[in-house]
Formats: structure tokens, sequence, C-alpha cells
């Protein structure tokens, strides 16, 4: 496919504090990051946080499907489970998940593009091919058709699932990068030396094409987020009586016209956590653009992590 | 619970007087209304599966003659005739010759002859067509054609239930439409979407996943159906389904639970419609173990181990939650509404602590993460149910939970309802959210609880087997005395729940949601349309698709 | 060419992993067919055949033009997905139109505009729909424009009652009512992301030397943004044809279930849940084959907007 990048890149890479200030300094970034570790901090301490056991069942009869009250803050669900603990295993269960996931994702995605990035020629035709392939499967089908009929699925084969769906994007991204840092002359120059590939490759071309990764990472957190809450909306994501945001919303989905609770609270959670990694993703992207840098350079100005054309200008 | 009784004769009488103008809809006839329910997969009788089916097949084809709505089937008396204006026993009783209505013709215009009848019960009668319904049907030796309008069934014996064997499982077919097909080829031919019977409502069109749409058949020798049109919308889960209810797209949903009963209080269009049923729902614990169903369920196979796990369930509890102040708890193996039903049994009692006490006795003792085990074996099992009954799933997570207070894991697998038919009857599973839909006739017990209903054509899916049991429901089912019949059945019912193969959770309420306009009549406990023909829409309170007129869509 | 490599091998990957999947679909048929009759059918499709001989009985079919049998609709596959396929066409036809039209508009405005209150508001709002699940924006619609105010209908296409006998403006309007939710929900979440890139796109361009030169030669603002920069800008916007299109294919499937809308998602979500198999795999691949062609239009629209690569 044709398409044209302008990359050069600072032999020194980023520095990290550099771009840690320059994040820092946006009002918008700096919520968000905050908000980000607030939740995994929430996720960690889930069990300490949470005021009951998230599937112990209060009084089935008293207490289904009641508004929110001072013993039970968000109300309770179907079966008189308190929903604000389960909103806070939940966030364990959806952050972890989509975390794990992610970086399953960006390993082999890491891989897959350095070595077809790397060794061009035959090998990456080949690769890219394949991966146009993968590319055009329909990723929520392909997910729903799985875990449908392998069902049903541990939660450890749900992030496999997700991770071994997600990294496509990631590849194509790194493979442009590294295709691009194997023409500096440094890597001529290490090469020369008699350097080995997979030193060259790990030593040279991974820390340079680092910067785009993380940015599709982390927006590739928020994605998973609502794939995994999608999915267990429709049972086959997290099963019962594990929390996950999804699966709230499943529970109280007969009782939405009267139960809002259990409409607004997992929506909202969701809406938050994936806000602030977009958010965040789009600030570190902005930080990591070495382009106000000595050495210019330009990271593909992307709205979505997997696309990584940029633009040319035009004559005229 | 209001029951609705409807004097038979009425409906007779009101059958009987025909319109004289038979093609447009003028006073009371006319009117269309939606129904909101899962898709009928076919309309052919053979291949009844779910409600749905049955009510197409209901509505499309008559029986020889049908029950009134005392649902009495021991004898003859509780029956009137449809394709049979009269018959005659033979004096040994071995025969029984049916007198067809000439006036009865197909929707095609054929005439319906004793040679359809034949053949529709040769059909129902070769298992490897219909292997549900053969095993009720073999006290049936063989069905003769005396004339073009006589058809003689003849039985291998005599029983109190012969009438009702005789007519009540097979619908009358066409043979010049069905007849030409190889019966291997039957559930897979054109036709099962084309269906052709003699009953009040003809087929308009099947549209797959849209609509199936059925219409008044003027013509018919009972007369012509009150409605218009009846026009089935396919809904794949419950949450549609009310959608559509409340929205005013659809005018009938068989299935509200009591929770929207508030809502249907405050709506200005529908109704709360409760109706007779013969289902009941229990939590089936197979005794075999699926991987090789010979062997005894390594779990499910002792029997105190059963007997502690019914014993940590709050039956009321759960019946609250699920059902409101409306529910039926279950009081055994069947529904309060079969005439041998009895409601002193003894239950297992709700008892967490004997429960536990009882599982310490078996040898289950506690393990680190709280859940028992014994020799290795951990106190955990699959519970599969299935989507489409919102009932059902909420009830499986309560009993999750209980059962994890005495020291069981459960692991809930949702599947569809095809899937967990095929589970079901394949007995892959270790426990199973089961709803059996009884037969007004006791004799569906033996299919579903006795030593001969496990495996190939029966519906014994937990592998029940007590020859004590089976000793005591063939006594009942022999017997020409109705309290008789009722005895014997309760010391079989009380031998089984003792054996505790299931926990007995509650009788499947019916409560439908209905629009307002809709005059509603005859519901029956083996299913709420079977009086669909007569239901009215007066012309006072008509809309917009009442006023589509009768032959506008016929294609 | 190299789209029907993809082709293939999208067919393929699909074929091995449902095909792999446990059971098959005569096990999940009906109760009422007898084993012997199963058994029969298996060996008749093929299925008791080793992966690799029901792989070439499969791609030889599919080149022939057929795609299996349905068994929960009992039909041929080809016409489950004929009665599917233009229902989701229109919806996505509809909404991507839609959505490039309000994306661009709104990106180029807010680029022109920069560190405006406008500017500010929108990306809030358009970050907010980016967010969203969509799943949750579909209930919430649902709920929202069906029940609380009872404003349009809660799903389908057409009214399946009344259509037939309404005038042939009153069918146009039912479907255009029954078009709104679902294109509303599905043009909320994707006009977001496009105005999103179009911004980012466009302030690429703005400070370039060509948009300066056209500014100094005099040309009034409207024609420097929108004949200059707007067509630069547009370049990588239009290759996102390409890439929303996939997600496109997964993203109709929950409007689709929400709204009952009877497209493909609903068709291959209800042949996943009914295991059928022939219609789950056609399902799978019809949404690679309209990825690929969504590339192939990228790609061709990118040569055509990017005079570079004319000549």
């Amino acid at each position: 496919m044709p398409w044209s990048t302008r990359v050069s890149v600072t032999e020194r890479g980023l520095g990290l504090r550099l771009v840690l200030a320059r994040l820092w300094s946006r009002r918008a970034a700096r919520t968000s990051l905050l908000l980000i570790v607030l939740l995994y901090a929430v996720a960690l301490f889930a069990k300490q946080l949470a005021p009951y056991p998230p599937a112990t069942q209060h009084d089935i009869v008293a207490l289904k499907d009641r508004p929110p009250s001072a013993q039970h803050p968000f109300g309770t669900d179907f079966v008189s489970r308190d929903v604000l603990s389960r909103m806070l295993y939940g966030a364990r269960v959806s952050l972890s998940v989509a975390t794990l996931a992610v970086l399953l994702s960006v390993t082999i995605g890491l891989t897959y593009g350095l070595i077809a990035g790397y060794f061009g020629g035959r090998l990456d035709e080949v690769m890219m091919r394949l991966l146009d392939a993968l590319l055009s499967i329909p990723r929520l089908l392909l997910l729903m058709a799985v875990l449908t009929l392998w069902t049903p699925a541990p939660l450890s084969a749900l992030i496999i699932l997700l991770g071994v769906t997600g990294w496509f994007s990631v590849s194509r991204l790194v493979r442009a990068e590294a295709r691009s840092v194997r023409q500096r002359d440094f890597v001529a120059a290490a090469h020369a030396l008699g350097a080995r590939p997979h030193e060259i490759i790990l030593r040279h071309l991974l820390p340079n094409v680092l910067a785009p990764v993380i940015v599709a990472a982390t927006l590739g957190i928020a994605n998973v987020i609502i794939l995994e809450a999608g999915l267990s909306y429709l049972g086959i994501g997290t099963h019962e009586p594990t929390a996950s945001w999804g699966s709230i919303l499943r529970d109280g989905s007969d009782a939405f016209g009267t139960a809002w609770w259990l409409m607004v609270f997992p929506g909202l959670a969701i809406l938050v956590t994936v806000l602030a990694f977009n958010t965040l993703g789009d600030a570190l992207r902005d930080a990591l653009d070495p382009r106000q840098l000595p050495g210019a350079s330009t990271i593909p100005s992307t709205a979505e992590a997997d696309i990584q054309r940029t633009l040319t200008p035009q004559r005229g | 619970m209001r029951t609705f009784r409807v004097s038979l004769l009425g409906v007779a009488l009101v059958a009987a007087c025909t319109t004289t103008d038979k093609t447009t809809s003028s006073g009371e006839t006319g009117g269309t209304m939606v129904v909101a329910m899962p898709e009928p997969s076919n309309g052919l009788p053979p291949f009844i599966e779910t409600g749905a089916d049955r009510m197409v097949v209901d509505l499309l084809y008559d029986r020889l003659a049908d029950m009134d709505t005392t649902l009495q089937t021991i004898g003859d008396k509780g029956f009137h005739g449809e394709l049979a204006r009269s018959w005659d026993w033979a004096p040994d009783s071995m025969s029984i010759a049916f007198h067809l209505d000439p006036r009865a013709r197909w929707h095609d215009g054929q005439p319906v002859t004793a040679k359809d009848v034949k053949f529709s019960y040769d059909v129902f009668k070769d298992a490897t067509v219909a292997p549900n319904v053969a095993p009720l049907i073999t006290n049936l030796d063989s069905v003769t054609v005396r004339d073009s309008m006589t058809a003689v069934i003849w039985f291998h014996r005599r029983s109190p239930e012969q009438f009702y064997d005789g007519v009540y499982q097979v619908w009358i077919m066409p043979e010049h439409q069905l007849g030409a097909i190889p019966r291997a080829q039957l559930r897979t031919s054109e036709a099962v979407k084309h269906p052709i019977g003699s009953d009040r409502f003809k087929l308009a069109r099947w549209e797959t996943g849209q609509r199936i749409e059925l219409i008044a058949d003027t013509a018919n020798y009972r007369g012509r159906a009150k409605l218009d049109r009846v026009i089935m919308r396919p809904i794949t889960d419950f949450d549609a389904g009310v959608t559509q209810l409340f929205t005013g797209d659809a005018d009938f949903f068989e299935l509200l639970l009591p929770q929207y009963l508030p809502r249907v209080d405050s709506s200005k269009t529908v109704k709360a419609v409760p109706y007779p049923g013969f289902g009941y729902t229990f939590m089936g614990m197979n005794l075999n173990d699926p991987k090789s169903l010979k062997r005894p369920h390594p779990i499910f196979g002792d029997h105190a181990t059963r007997l502690a796990l019914s014993m940590a369930v709050d039956r009321k509890a759960m019946l609250q939650n699920v059902y409101g102040t409306n529910g039926k708890i279950s009081y055994g193996p069947f529904p309060k509404s079969v005439v041998v039903a009895d409601t002193a049994l003894q239950l297992p009692p709700y008892d967490q602590a004997r429960a536990k006490a009882l599982l310490d006795s078996q040898g289950w003792k506690p393990g680190a993460d709280g859940i028992r085990v014994k020799g290795g074996r951990r106190l955990e099992f699959g519970l599969v149910v299935p989507t489409s009954s919102r009932s059902r799933m909420t009830y499986a997570v309560l009993l999750q939970e209980a059962f994890k207070n005495v020291g069981a894991k459960v692991n809930i697998e949702q599947l569809d309802l095809n899937t967990f038919g095929q589970r079901q009857e394949t007995r892959q599973f270790d426990a199973a959210m089961i709803s059996y839909n009884t037969d007004p006739s006791p004799s569906g017990f033996k299919q579903t609880w006795s030593s001969s209903g496990i495996g190939k054509g029966g519906s014994n899916r937990v592998g029940y087997s007590n020859p004590k049991f089976d000793a005591m429901l063939d006594s009942s089912l022999a017997s020409y005395d109705a309290a008789k019949a009722k005895q014997y059945a309760s010391r079989a019912f009380q031998i089984e729940i003792d054996d505790a193969p299931g926990i007995w959770l509650y009788d499947v309420l019916n409560i439908a949601g209905a629009h307002k306009r809709l005059h509603i009549t005859g519901l029956r406990a083996d299913g709420w349309w079977n009086n669909l023909a007569d239901w009215t829409i007066p012309a006072n309170e008509r809309i917009d698709r009442d006023r589509i007129p009768l032959n506008a869509g016929a294609r | 060419m190299q789209s029907l490599i993809v082709l293939v091998l999208v067919t393929t990957i699909s074929f091995i992993i449902i095909r792999s999947a446990p059971g098959d679909p005569f096990s999940y048929e009906s109760p009422n067919v007898s084993p012997a009759v199963r058994q029969q059918l298996r060996h008749q499709y093929g299925y008791d055949r080793p992966l690799l001989e029901q792989y070439v009985r499969y791609m030889s079919s599919v080149a022939r033009g057929d795609l299996g049998y349905s068994i929960a609709r009992h039909e041929p596959v080809t016409q489950s997905l004929a009665a599917a396929l233009p229902n989701t066409l229109l919806l996505m036809g509809v909404a991507l139109a839609l959505s490039f039209v309000v994306g661009i508009g709104l990106g180029a405005t807010q680029a022109a505009w920069k560190d405006s209150w406008f500017d500010r508001a929108t990306s809030t709002v358009l970050l907010f729909f980016y967010s969203l699940p969509d799943f949750w924006l579909a209930l919430a619609i649902l709920l929202g424009l069906t029940y609380w105010l009872p404003l349009f209908p809660p799903g389908g296409t057409i009214d399946l009652v009344m259509h037939d006998y309404l005038p042939f403006w009153g069918r146009v309007g039912d479907r255009l009512k029954h078009l709104v939710l679902p294109v509303m929900t599905l043009v909320l979440l994707i006009a977001a992301a496009i105005a999103r890139y179009q911004r980012a796109a466009m302030l690429e361009v703005l400070p370039l030397d060509f948009v300066r030169t056209a500014r100094a030669k005099g040309l009034p603002e409207r024609r420097v943004l929108a004949r200059h920069a707007l067509r630069n800008a547009l370049l990588p916007v239009v290759t996102l044809l390409g890439l929303v299109l996939p997600s496109m294919v997964g993203g109709t499937v929950f409007v689709e279930k929400i709204f009952t809308w009877p497209g493909m998602g609903l068709l291959t979500v209800n042949a996943i849940d009914a295991r059928d198999y022939d219609l789950v795999l056609a399902g799978v691949i019809v949404g690679g084959v309209m990825v690929a062609i969504g590339n192939f239009l990228s790609d061709l629209l990118y040569a055509v907007v990017d005079p570079r690569l004319r000549d």
C-alpha cells in the first residue's frame, strides 16, 4: 500500500524526564494520569476498599434491586448484591484484563514488526500479506464466535484471545518505524562493526520504535476495556459470579427503566476510564513527539493508534 | 390466581355460527394481532420442538378431536370433535371409528379424507421421523380406512386414557402435499415453511427472521377465525419482547415477569393476563457421569450428597426474589395444575446446618478455599441454563451462592435454547435448570421420570431410575378410578422426592402482557393460544393495523 | 491481485478456527432427528472427513458460489446473506456518509478556529462520545427515545404490519423513521473519531508553507482553507475509510442487536448463538471481504486525492 513517512529519530531517543515534564504541563494530561493511577490503585486494593464481598447476596427478598442507600451507596442488583463492591472488583477485572491483553498484543506486535522491519525483502512481504489478512477479519465477530463455541472460557483464555487478536496494528506501526530506522547511518555502522541482527534489533531499533508503541498501548487499553465490557454484556466475557463493568450492565438490563443505578454507574465508570486512557494517549503522543526537539521528526499524527500514514505536503 | 373457565358449549355455539359474509370483516370479526415470541423453526406437526412451533401447529392444523378446558384425560367425555364429527367405539373397545366432517377442507381447497388421517398417523408412529411422539402412541396399533369419510384407529389394549392417546398427539396433515416426500427428507424439505392445514387460521406468509403471518380461513368448516390476522414477530431475547409490548409494536407477549406488573399498571395500553400452564422447573442432577453414562456421577451419584444440596436451598426466598408475591412454589416433580398433583408431600427442608453436617458425614471436607474435597475430587460442578429464560438464569445465580455457603462451587454455563436442549438430550451436563411442560395426561411422567424414559425417545434427562417408582406410576396409570390414580401417583412422587434427583423450585408462572383492546377467551393450560380463533377486537377499539383488509395481504 | 490473496487467507484462517470448534452443525440439530439420520447428514456434508479434505471441499464450493446450508434458518447460506446484506449496507452507507460529512466539517472548523471556545468545547464533547462504549450508547438511546420519550420505533427496518399497506411516501417515511436511531448511534461514535483525526490533520497542514503562500497571495481565507488546506488534509482522512470499515463491521454488531436491525451483524450473532456453523463462517468471511474492499477503495481514493502518485 502506498504511503510515505518522514521519520528521523535522535540517536539518544527521548529523555524520560522530558516526556514526563511535558505531560505534566498540560492539565488534561495531568488529570488523566492521576485518574489512571487512582484506578489502578482501586483495582489493586479492591478487597480492602469494598464494603462487602462482591458475590454476597445480602437478602434476596428484601434487598433486591434497591436504589442507592447508606448501606449500599450504589444500590443493589437483582440478587441483592452490593453494586459498589461489584464495581470495585469489576475495576480489577476490567483493568487487569485490558492491561494484560494489551501487554500481550504489544509483545507480539513488537516482535513481528521488528522482524519484518529489520529483515525486509521477501520475508517482510509475506509477513505483511499475512498481516493484511489478519487485519481484515472482524475482531469482534471472531471473538464472539470463539468465546461462544468454546464456552465457557476462563478469564485467562479471554485475556489471551483479546491479546492475540489485537497485535496486528501495533506490528504495522512497528514495522514502519523499524524500516526507516534501519536505513540510518548508525545502524549501518553497527552492522559494519559486526553486530548481530538481534543485537541491532534490541539495542538500536527497539528503543526508537517504543514511542508510538506506548501511545498505541495506552489507546489500546481504552479499546479493550470497551471490548471486554461489550463481551461481558453479551454474557461471553466474564461469567457469574465474577463482576466486570459489562456484566453489571448485563445483570441490570431488564431493570434499566426503573433501576437507573444499574445502568448509570457501570456506564459512567467505563466512560471515565476510557476517557482517561484516551486523553493520556493523546497527551503521550504530543509529549513523545520529538518535533519540537532538535533533530526534528514527526511521529505520525493519529487519532487512532493503528493509523500510521502521514501527510506529505502538496505543492501549489 | 385467576383461572379462566369457559363454557365449552358456549365456544362451540359461537364457532358453529358462521358469519354469512365471509370475505369482509364486520362486526365481531376483524383485527390484526401481533405476537412477540421466539421464532418457530418449522410448521410441520411431527417436528414440534418449542412452544412457538406448537402454537403454529395448533393454529393451522386440526386433530380428530380436541380437549375441553377441563382437560380430563380419562375416557372421552372431556373431548369435542374437530375433524371428526362423531365417533363410535367398537363393542370390544379395541378400535374407534371416526366419522369425518364432510365439510372439512384443506387450506388449498382439497377435501379432507380418511386417507389423510391414515397418512398422518403413519408418519407420527414412525420413530425415525417423530422420535418424541412415537413412544407416546405405542398403544396405537394402526389406522385403517373404512371409506373416504371414516378412519378407524386400532389399539393394542384397553386403557383409561385410550381415547386421549388416540387423538391428542396427532394432528392431521394433507397426504396430497406431504405424501410424495420421502420421510427422511421431510424435515429439511420446503414444506416445513409452507404448512397446509384445515384449522380456522391459514398461513399467509412465512418470512424467516421477519414474520410468520396467519390469516383467517374464511371458508372454514367450523367457521372462520374471528381475527383477520395473527402475526408472529420473532424475538431472540426477553428484553426485545418486553420493549415491543410496551411500545405497542406487539400486542401479546407470553412471558412477562412480575417485576413488570407496576409498569403494566401505569400503562395505558397493556394489561396483564394470567393463564394456566403445565410447566414446572427444577434443578436436575445428572445421576450418571456425562463422560461415561454407564457410570454413576462422581458427585450426584451419591444420594446423601444430593439431599444435602437440596437442603442448602431456601426455595421460598428464591421464589420471592424472582416472582415476588405471585410465585407458585413447586410441590414436587409435577405442576400443581395436573390432576394427580399432591401438595402435601414431604420435601427436604431448608436447613444449611444439616446440609453441611450431611456433607461432612459423606467425607466432603472443606478445603483451603472453602470448597469441599473428597478423595481428591472437589465438590465442583457445572450448571447449564438457557439464556432465553430470565427466571432460570436468576435462579442459577441464586443457587450458585446458596451452594457456595455449604462449600460447593458451581460453574454456570449460559447457553442458547437450542444448545441447551441438545445438551439435555444427550445428557452432557452435571446439573441443569430443567423446565418440563407436561401434557395434560399423567402418562407424560413415564416419559420424564420412569426407567423407560431414559435414553432415546424418552425425556428422563437426569437418568432417574427406581423400580418402586415405576411400579407405583404404572399402577396409577392403569386405574380407571380417578381417586385411586391420584393415590398411587402421590406415593410414586413421594418415593421420587425422597430420592432427590432434583431440587423442585417453582411452577412456571404464566403472566402474559396483552394489549387492552384484545378480548381474550378460553385460555387453556396446554397452550394459551388454543382458542385464539375466538379472540376478538371490538370495532370501537381498533387501531391502524386492525383496519388492514383481510385479503389485502393475500399472496 | 493482492486483495485476492488476502481474501483467500481470510477465508482459510476463519475456516480453520470455526471448523475446529467442538461439535459440528449436526450435533446441534433438532433432537427430533435420529442419530442415524444425523450421521448420514454428517457424511453427506463431509463433516466426518479430515480437516484438510473439508477445507478443499469448502473452498471449491465457495468458488462455485455455494456457501453451505443454514441449519437454523432452513435455507441456503447465500439466501440468508442476500436478505441481510442490503440492510447492513444501507445502515453502514448512511452512517458512514453522515459521519464523514459531519466529522470532516467539525474537524476542519475546529482546526480553523483552534483554541477558541468552540474548539475546546467540541473537543471535549467529541472525546466524550469517542470514549463511550457503543453498546451502552445504543442502550441509552433505545431507552431514552423509545421508552421515556416514545418518539421512534424500537427496532426493525420497517413496521412489519403496516408497511406493505402504506402509500409510497408512507413507506419511505417508515423506513426513514426506523433508520434514525441506529444511524444516530453510529454517527455519534464514528463522527467523533473522524473529527478528531481531521482536526489533527488540518493542524498539520495549516502552518505549512504552501498555505502561507496562498494567504500571502491574497486569496480569501475560505478559499485557502477549503481548497488548499482541506484538500491536503483530506488525504489521511480518506484513507481512514479503509480502517473505519473493519471496526464498522464489528461496530454494527451491537447496534444491530440492540435495535434488532436485520443485517449481517445480527445474522452472524444469531448464527453464533445457534451454532449455525456454515452461516457463522460465511458471516466472518463476508466481514473480511467488506474490509478488503474498504482497503482497496481507500487505496484508490488515496491515489486520486494525492496527485503526486498520479504522475
